[in-house]
């Protein structure tokens, strides 16, 4: 009776893990730039096909590719702000969450019709030499791929920490979420802050998007269920801060393992989205909105 | 004005004869399922226009109203035995009652938060639906046996009437100008004494109706389909594009969206393979970003320069003519 | 040291500024008052290039300020306390400072900047580890000050530092200004507290609804008839 709840928090765990991961970007993103980039889940997609295909046609292992990823991601994001988002900055807040929604939709429209042409719709996923391999410990299994993972996204949200406490850039940053405007009074050039951001929030999504590739699977379809996952873990963990939204993301991961447990598979992602519709309706705006600290 | 009137109405009369004999001229079933397809469009899209557009509450749940309205009418016309006109009630009365269950809770969340809300509910529908009823539904061989079209497309020219014909009177009314006035200041508007509770409520509740029985024409139209596939997000992306495309917050604009977008996609198909998509993403990035009124205020700014042009071309060809 | 010539300036439809010219010159302190609503703020908002002019130029030192970007302002030597302070609550007292000092030149001499400040706000010395958000009023806008003049400004602009403040602190605000304006920054000042304001202050502009309508000496402006009447009256 214990060791198969047990063995689901584990995988909740880690699962939860890469939920943090996937919400960090996006949390990010919309605490600097009030952009809410619906495409965030079709980053990560681009990331797991990313990672796939270096495997695939290079033979390169899945960890060590990822920062070639993260490369992809960085200049997919560069385009796609300079191309698009750079437009809707200096509209008003309110009409910039709607704008930038709209065309984030156009965006994973686009992202998910192309990936399905270019790389069919098969469920695609990473399967290395390792990749059967377990820890197991009390009779609960660790599968290795997972529990590297878990340990990548926990190292990518410390090292995102500390940037943005440590680097006088960061600061930047922090400060730029609570006020741009006295952040341009600092001297602060905000777009650059902004675009940062941007890029950021786009690598670290490549990331998350690769460990799932080696973990678990990808398809082009996936973008707006991991949108949604951002979007619930984001309102879960609050607004400006890593670790909240990290243990966001472990809550949301556990709660879904064991509802599958106990309840059934299909309702894993119906729990995860009740608690997102009556988190959003009992404290609206209030989540979203709190400012860091 | 009265003259736009008059042209507008033979306009309207047109294209009511022409969709009234379309299939006394064209024998072809594919033109005929073309056509419904755009009514189907044209009838989701400005239902989703009535919220979307003149109240400036972006609905991305609408698929939930639209899959219930179908659910509901083929179960009862299908399994339950009810004949199909009330079924098609029974549906859209399903989808409005949808609506008015979520309506208090949903208008809690403002702007961006109602947008997300709903997309989220939507996905709740989707996801417990496809639980519920993993099955492919089908026509019975009878029904299949005596599958008519013709009585399908008058239905959809029904239905498509109807639906441009509400969004038409209710805009056009007190309550209407309630709705605009909330999509424009919503604080204003309270203030002013319009409550954007109830003007919101009220949009969508007539355009969870609509797109309920426009699911249940749906229902009725198809011959198998699995049940979830009436709850897919992408009936609300496709229904909002075509309303932004053409123009949101105008009659026209979705009716135009939705030409455009099924013409459009049986041409690229041709052409291009399955593509159509990530052209019509693109596009829809671009009214977006440049033209936030759509094809509507295109064709607007395009007759205003074109006039423009015509008078300073005419005032030159009379200063000419003067001169010499 | 600072001209600005015949601005217009508002916010969409509305004009807020209308053919504004005032002059700061080095070393000065100038005062800027009027009622609400009457373009003080919107005007140092130009100045710092938060709004740009629908008409009219900014000179700093004979440069315009047209193209330069509100970020690159603050680099050349302008620097802004907004209305309220703004400082950031959830950074630290010490982050605020170091943001301070952002530009590249201010950066470089961080250190020697943070000592300056911690001479004249020996308070925020004490606080530097705190939260910003904990701090109380005076001392938040004794940080908006401080943070203000880590870029080691030529010009330093404040908007209605002692807004909210008890009469003690307030006085200790003005103290501290006319001990910064000693060391050297120039400083235009806008004020509610317009007694005060016009006491410490060699000269100063009266504005209202967004245009300048009177200046002369702060003694000679005390004495000014409607600006007794309509600000000083009651007191
Ligand atoms: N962000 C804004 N958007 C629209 N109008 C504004 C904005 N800020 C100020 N205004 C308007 O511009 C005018 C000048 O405002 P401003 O803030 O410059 O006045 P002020 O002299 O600083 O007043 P106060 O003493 O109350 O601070 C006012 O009519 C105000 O309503
Ligand atoms: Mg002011």
């Amino acid at each position: 009776m214990l060791g198969p709840i047990a063995q689901n928090l584990v995988f909740g765990i880690m699962v939860g893990g890469l939920y943090g991961l996937a919400a960090v970007g996006l949390s990010l993103v919309f605490g600097v730039t009030k952009f809410l980039n619906v495409a965030h889940g079709e980053l990560l997609m681009l990331g797991g096909y990313a990672g796939f295909w270096i495997f695939t046609l290079w033979g390169v292992d899945p960890f060590l590719s990822l920062p070639l990823v993260v490369v992809c991601l960085v200049l997919i994001g560069l385009v796609l702000y300079k191309l698009l988002f750079a437009r809707m900055v200096k509209l008003t807040e309110e009409n910039k969450i709607k704008n930038t929604l709209l065309v984030g939709f156009g965006l994973s429209l686009v992202f998910q019709n192309m990936a399905l042409r270019l790389w069919s719709a098969d469920d695609r996923g990473i399967t290395t030499a390792y990749s059967g391999q377990a820890l197991t410990l009390f009779g609960v299994r660790f599968p290795v791929v997972r529990l590297a993972s878990l340990a990548i996204a926990v190292v990518t949200l410390l090292l995102l920490d500390l940037f943005l406490h440590r680097t006088y850039t960061g600061k930047a940053i922090r400060a730029t979420v609570q006020d741009w405007e006295a952040a341009t009074l600092m001297g602060i050039d905000i777009h650059r802050v902004y675009l940062l951001s941007f890029v950021v929030g786009a690598a670290v999504a490549g990331i998350a998007g690769a460990l799932v590739s080696v973990g678990y699977s990808i398809e082009p379809a996936m973008g707006l269920e991991w949108t949604l996952i951002a979007l619930i873990v984001m309102v879960l963990g609050g607004l400006g801060s890593i670790v909240g939204t990290f243990v966001g993301g472990l809550v949301l991961g556990v709660t879904q393992s064991l509802t599958s447990y106990w309840i059934g598979g299909t309702y894993r992602e119906i729990v995860a989205l009740l608690i997102f519709l009556v988190v959003l309706v009992f404290r609206p705006q209030g989540l979203f909105g709190s400012k860091e600290g | 004005m009265t003259g736009k009137r008059i042209i507008t109405l033979v306009l309207i009369i047109a294209v009511l004869a022409l969709l009234a004999a379309l299939p006394a001229v064209v024998s072809r079933d594919s033109i005929i399922n073309m056509a419904v397809l755009v009514l189907l469009y044209v009838a989701l899209a400005s239902s989703w226009n009535i919220l979307g557009g003149y109240t400036g509450q972006t609905n991305l749940g609408h698929a939930a109203f639209f899959g219930l309205g179908g659910l509901t009418t083929r179960l009862l016309w299908l399994s339950a035995g009810w004949s199909l006109f009330p079924s098609l009630l029974a549906g859209a009365g399903a989808a409005t009652t949808l609506a008015l269950i979520i309506g208090t809770p949903a208008f809690k969340l403002k702007g961006v938060y109602f947008a997300i809300g709903t997309l989220a509910l939507g996905q709740v529908l989707n996801v417990t639906v496809g639980d519920m009823f993993p099955m492919i539904t089908s026509l019975p061989v009878q029904q299949l046996v005596s599958y008519q079209l013709l009585p399908r497309y008058y239905l959809f020219v029904g239905l498509a009437v109807l639906t441009v014909g509400t969004a038409y009177v209710l805009v056009n009314s007190r309550l209407g100008l309630g709705m605009m006035a909330v999509r424009e200041e919503e604080e204003a508007a309270e203030s002013l004494g319009v409550s954007a509770f109830r003007h919101k409520l009220l949009a969508l509740v007539v355009s969870a109706f609509l797109a309920g029985l426009t699911g249940g024409a749906f229902a009725f139209y198809h011959v198998g389909y699995y049940p979830q596939f009436l709850f897919s997000p992408v009936w609300t992306f496709d229904a909002l594009m075509m309303a932004y495309i053409g123009g949101t917050g105008t009659i026209i604009g979705p009716i135009i969206g939705a030409l455009f977008f099924v013409v459009a996609k049986e041409l690229l198909a041709l052409r291009l393979v399955e593509i159509h998509l990530t052209v019509f993403g693109t596009l829809f990035i671009l009214v977006v970003l440049f033209l936030p009124g759509g094809f509507v205020q295109a064709w607007a700014s395009i007759r205003r320069a074109l006039v423009r042009q015509l008078g300073a071309r005419g005032v030159r060809l009379a200063s000419r003519r003067q001169a010499s | 040291m600072l001209t600005v010539e015949e601005i217009d300036a508002g916010y969409k439809d509305l004009q807020a500024l209308w053919g504004i010219s005032l002059a700061v010159n080095e070393g000065e302190i100038v005062a800027l008052v009027g009622p609400n609503g009457a373009g003080k703020t919107t005007t140092l908002r130009v100045i710092s290039g938060l709004l740009k002019p629908s008409a009219g130029c900014v000179l700093l030192r004979g440069r315009s300020l047209a193209k330069e970007p509100a970020h690159r302002i603050v680099e050349l030597g302008i620097s802004q306390v907004p209305e309220g302070g703004r400082i950031f609550t959830g950074l630290t007292v010490l982050e605020n400072l170091e943001l301070g000092a952002f530009g590249s030149n201010a950066r470089k001499v961080k250190d020697q900047s943070l000592q300056w400040v911690f001479g004249i706000f020996s308070r925020l010395e004490e606080r530097q580890r705190q939260r910003a958000g904990t701090l109380s009023g005076g001392e938040r806008q004794m940080l908006a000050i401080g943070r203000a003049l880590m870029s080691k400004p030529g010009l330093l602009l404040l908007d209605e530092p002692s807004f909210g403040l008890a009469p003690l602190l307030v006085e200790q605000i003005f103290q501290m200004i006319t001990e910064i304006n000693r060391q050297g920054v120039t400083i235009l000042l806008v004020e509610q507290n317009v007694r005060a304001a016009l006491e410490l202050t060699q000269r100063a502009y009266v504005i209202e609804n967004g245009r300048i309508v009177g200046q002369g000496s702060g003694e000679a402006l005390l004495s000014f008839e409607s600006v007794r009447s309509a600000y000083l009256g009651s007191s």
